[in-house]
């Protein structure tokens, strides 16, 4: 942040860092390998709401992205909010490497319709392939433009143990969040 | 298409620049008054007010949150609460501040810490209880927008010279009374008025000037913290309803309470005596109508609806 931002206040939030986000696709092998995690089908990206007169109009430049995006790449689309009173485009698709593709196409239709800095973050379901472990998500923020796994246990709980290990195994192949106090959770999450 | 930025308020930034402007202006003057008159005893002066304002500038977020009462509080004792906030200070790209919460009925909130990664909120029971959730997130957004603004850095900065011209009222006041300023100043001007009656003057007016000012800048803070807050949540309505229903609250409970946390005034979302309503240009915090204009045409910019 520059010295107009200490003098005058900031006037715009930071643009999101959508690139990364790939990293995952890359990552795939080695959480299907050595954590022996797939992927539970969905993944999705999670916005805050902006104001209605505005977000009419660009509901239906959404929905054409919505639409155009859905048809090229087979994956499923669904609206949803959550407690938080952020909103949800969760996408279905069997294949991770889909699904992020199908995430980002939705997170750029989304940034061209000019709401590129209400976007908070991206997230990806997981599940053990084998037995019944804990379910992990990875989180992407797209103001930091970097990943952070999470692992609910419950509720309000969740296993920082299992993340800081993940963490630990991942960090060459993703761009991993360095400071943990960004980690937050999304608890409840529509996935 | 490129959505335009809201609450963009040019007006705003020129009269913060300008006040900024006439502050630095003043401090200018004071100082070379000082250095022309008072040659040999600025030095330990200015050690003082540098270690003053040093001072208060790395403990701002203990002296604040232990000044208001605040207890902070751990994920697990208010999950709610850090939820909201971790949300939010990823939207603001923020680190996480630490989170308080001062245990008394009067719905408020504020905001401290030298930067943002030294910074804390804190919420009052009061507020948590008696808002509802989109209300306290545009509160909590609003407080924030103080920590991304680092507003701590500014007021300290902006009122450093006024510590320096307080304290040299005072020791001009008992050099007066004790006779001389300083060493060997009073040799100079055996026939001029005392070397410790000019900067006692100066100091004075020096005071009163940025006192002024520094109040202007602070009420200039608060709208760039509504508009920050604005921004953040995207519902500037939220915090319309809030702001409305924290200075209602706070007029109706009596002023016992309010006087325990008086002190904070600077800090406080809304401050906590609201007496002094024709006194804008001496309030810390701009009146609630003004603020309340300037959230509904943020709003308007929005294309929200304007309850």
């Amino acid at each position: 942040m520059g010295l107009a931002d200490v003098l005058l206040g900031r006037k715009k939030l930071k643009s999101p860092a959508q690139e990364r986000l790939f990293a995952l696709s890359t990552a795939r092998v080695t959480l299907d390998t050595e954590l022996g995690l797939k992927t539970s089908g969905a993944g999705g990206i999670v916005f805050k709401p902006l104001s209605a007169g505005e977000f009419v109009r660009a509901e239906n430049d959404l929905q054409q992205v919505l639409d155009a995006v859905a048809g090229e790449s087979g994956s499923k689309l669904e609206r949803k909010s959550d407690d938080f009173g952020y909103e949800w485009i969760v996408v279905r698709d069997a294949d991770l490497e889909d699904q992020v593709t199908t995430v980002h196409a939705v997170a750029q239709g989304l940034e061209e319709a000019g709401f590129g800095e209400q976007l908070l973050a991206a997230a990806f379901k997981f599940e053990p392939k084998f037995g019944d472990g804990k379910d992990v998500y990875w989180v992407y923020g797209y103001k930091q433009g970097a990943f952070w796994p999470f692992v609910p246990t419950g509720e309000k709980d969740r296993d920082n143990a299992e993340e800081l290990e993940l963490k630990a195994k991942l960090e060459n192949e993703l761009p991993i969040e360095p400071d943990l106090s960004r980690w937050f959770g999304l608890f409840n999450a529509p996935l | 298409m490129k959505r335009k930025s809201y609450g963009r308020d040019a007006g705003l930034s020129l009269r913060m620049l300008f006040t900024s402007f006439l502050l630095g202006l003043l401090y200018v003057v004071f100082a070379v008054v000082l250095i022309q008159y008072l040659n040999f005893g600025l030095v330990p002066v200015l050690v003082i007010v540098i270690g003053l304002a040093f001072f208060q500038y790395y403990t701002s977020d203990k002296l604040a949150l232990r000044a208001a009462g605040a207890k902070i509080v751990e994920r697990d004792e208010a999950p709610e609460l850090h939820d909201l906030v971790e949300r939010l200070c990823a939207m603001a790209d923020l680190p996480k501040p630490k989170v308080a919460i001062v245990d008394t009925d009067v719905p408020n909130a504020f905001a401290t810490g030298r930067s943002p990664k030294h910074a804390a909120v804190a919420v009052t029971s009061g507020l948590w209880r008696r808002l509802d959730k989109e209300e306290i997130e545009s509160v909590l957004a609003h407080e924030l927008s103080h920590v991304a603004n680092r507003d701590v850095l500014v007021m300290t900065v902006a009122s450093f010279f006024a510590m320096l011209a307080a304290l040299l009222t005072r020791f001009g006041l008992y050099a007066g009374m004790f006779g001389g300023f300083g060493g060997g100043n009073r040799n100079n001007n055996s026939n001029n008025t005392p070397v410790w009656l000019i900067v006692l003057a100066v100091s004075i007016l020096t005071y009163v000037i940025s006192f002024i000012l520094i109040r202007t800048i602070s009420r200039y803070r608060e709208y760039a913290a509504d508009r920050g807050s604005a921004l953040i949540t995207g519902a500037p309505e939220n915090l319309m309803s809030a702001l409305q229903k924290i200075s209602s609250q706070i007029t109706m409970i009596p002023d016992r309470d309010l006087r325990e946390v008086a002190g904070m005034n600077a800090f406080f979302i809304i401050p906590t005596s609201v007496k002094q309503r024709t006194a804008e240009l001496f309030m810390d915090h701009p009146p609630l109508e003004k603020r309340l204009a300037a959230l509904e045409k943020i709003a308007r910019e929005m294309g929200r609806p304007v309850a």
